[in-house]
């Protein structure tokens, strides 16, 4: 379970970004985080992942406190990154990629896990392929799929349908949606793609000026015109 | 014929020493962008390692493989000190790494005197090779160029470790955010470039008047290898060091040093106005 409370963040001291927030996700839980721009979603990932200062509040994953930890001590008590942007290493291939996702891994074998190629099986044909040559949506899943080589028990998704065709954001939803069941992985997804949202999320939270401060259920979300154009619309 | 068997063997011999000379600092700038000015004190310490155990009655081979551990130390702790907290300020690892040199070098001379010492080599006896005499410990520092360069070559590309060094150098935090302990790669990457450089200084040391000055006859063709051949990739400064050695022997034994020294920095000059990130070096 993902405990945060009081979260107060931001990259400069006196700049805070995250004003006090609070959320909490349940084990196996998809919870999908949404907003404007500027208000936080990013920074309260890069603040969970241990990249920005935390100069408030709590945050716990399965009782363990994260705050002031380092990046790769985050990522090995089970926290899985997928950045805004996905954030590839171009120059190395496929395989190398994923493999980088197991290697600083305390008690995984360093191979490639063959559950990742079968979830994503274009990725097994494009195995010595250099990651900077395949198409978003091929780099997307190659993110995803590198954080899942890891093992985690906390999925963070940045954006992940940015910038990529419809056809392949279902694609995406529905393998992510299969591997958090068969992995009993708990999601949080920051989104602004509705349809994977409602896709995947079984809870919806909106974020305004750093702290959380409505819920909604995805399903009702495309119905009730009103919750979006509260929490969303400019 | 037996004078360019002589010329062939020499620029061979030079190219491969500076070679081994140039690895660790390839390592060091290639990897992790930091240029280190103290390589070649470095290099000066693993010389002065053989001169240690040579004195305390050690055979030259104890110092050959004690050289690259002292420099492996001296690597960990100077990161510690210093090089970590300059790291992304390109300039100022310049001058860090200087004062580190001037230190060292000092430092050298309070515990040495500033008096050039004498190493014995093994294998004092010349061999005949292809119709001429050539020194055999020539030959011997030859050949540990290239197993050196080829392991280097091995462990950066071709095993897990390597490829983990180079995730962190190509994405520092999405490398640390998979789980990569960023801090432990750095020390271990900049312990290596020192060790390298530590166990050429040893290697070299037999053929050299090991004096607290000895580290700058070798740096300069060293940076000037890895300017011609870029850095991004180890075949950079082989190419650089061919180029470089080749040329000066080749000039040396026509006319004179002197002229060799002229001819190769104008065509040090020319390349790098040609490609400006070394002949290997990717554009744009």
């Amino acid at each position: 379970m993902l405990t945060v409370a009081g979260l107060t963040a931001g990259y400069q001291a006196g700049s805070r970004v995250l004003r006090g927030l609070d959320l909490e996700i349940a084990d196996g839980e998809t919870v999908a985080l949404m907003g404007r721009n500027g208000m936080g979603k990013t920074t309260f990932l890069r603040a969970v992942m241990g990249h920005i200062v935390v100069s408030a509040g709590r945050i716990a994953l399965a009782g363990r406190d994260l705050v002031g930890l380092r990046p790769f001590e985050i990522s090995n008590l089970g926290v899985g990154y997928v950045p805004q942007g996905r954030e590839v290493f171009k120059d190395f291939t496929v395989e190398e990629n994923l493999l980088l996702g197991v290697l600083g891994k305390r008690g995984l074998p360093a191979r490639v896990p063959d559950r990742i190629y079968g979830y994503f099986p274009i990725l097994a044909e494009r195995r010595q392929q250099r990651a900077g040559t395949l198409s978003g949506g091929e780099q997307q899943q190659l993110a995803i799929a590198r954080a899942l080589a890891g093992r985690p028990r906390l999925l963070l998704l940045d954006e992940p349908a940015e910038g990529i065709q419809p056809s392949i954001v279902q694609a995406i939803a529905e393998t992510v949606r299969a591997v958090a069941l068969e992995e009993a992985l708990t999601v949080l997804l920051v989104e602004q793609n509705l349809d994977l949202v409602m896709r995947l999320a079984g809870r919806c939270l909106f974020i305004e000026n750093g702290r959380v401060v409505g819920e909604a259920d995805p399903a009702r979300l495309r119905d009730d015109g009103s919750i979006l154009h509260r929490y969303l619309s400019v | 014929m037996e004078q360019f068997v002589i010329i062939g063997l020499d620029a061979a011999n030079f190219m491969l020493a500076l070679l081994l000379v140039s690895l660790g600092l390839v390592i060091v700038f290639g990897l992790m962008n930091v240029i280190n000015m103290a390589h070649g004190e470095f290099f000066l310490l693993g010389a002065y390692t053989v001169v240690v155990v040579q004195d305390a009655g050690g055979s030259f081979w104890v110092a050959f493989f004690a050289a690259p551990l002292v420099l492996a130390a001296v690597g960990l702790l100077v990161e510690e000190i210093v090089i970590r907290h300059v790291y992304h300020r390109f300039i100022d690892t310049i001058l860090a790494t200087w004062g580190v040199s001037l230190a060292i070098k000092q430092l050298v001379i309070v515990v040495f005197g500033p008096a050039s010492q004498q190493v014995v080599g093994p294998f004092p006896d010349p061999v005949d090779i292809l119709g001429t005499v050539y020194p055999s410990y020539r030959l011997f520092i030859m050949a540990v160029s290239v197993v050196v360069a080829a392991g280097t070559f091995l462990l950066f590309y071709r095993t897990k470790l390597g490829l983990a060094a180079r995730g962190v150098i190509a994405n520092r935090l999405m490398a640390s955010s998979l789980g990569i302990d960023t801090r432990r790669m750095d020390r271990a990457t900049f312990a290596f470039g020192a060790a390298l450089a530590g166990f050429a200084g040893a290697v070299m040391a037999p053929l050299m008047s090991v004096d607290p000055q000895m580290g700058v006859g070798f740096l300069i063709p060293a940076f000037l290898s890895i300017l011609v051949g870029g850095a991004g990739t180890l075949l950079g400064p082989l190419l650089g060091t061919a180029l470089i050695a080749g040329s000066n022997t080749v000039v040396a034994s026509l006319w004179t040093q002197v002229v060799a020294q002229i001819v190769v920095f104008s065509l040090a000059i020319v390349v790098i106005r040609a490609f400006p990130q070394g002949l290997t070096g990717r554009r744009g």
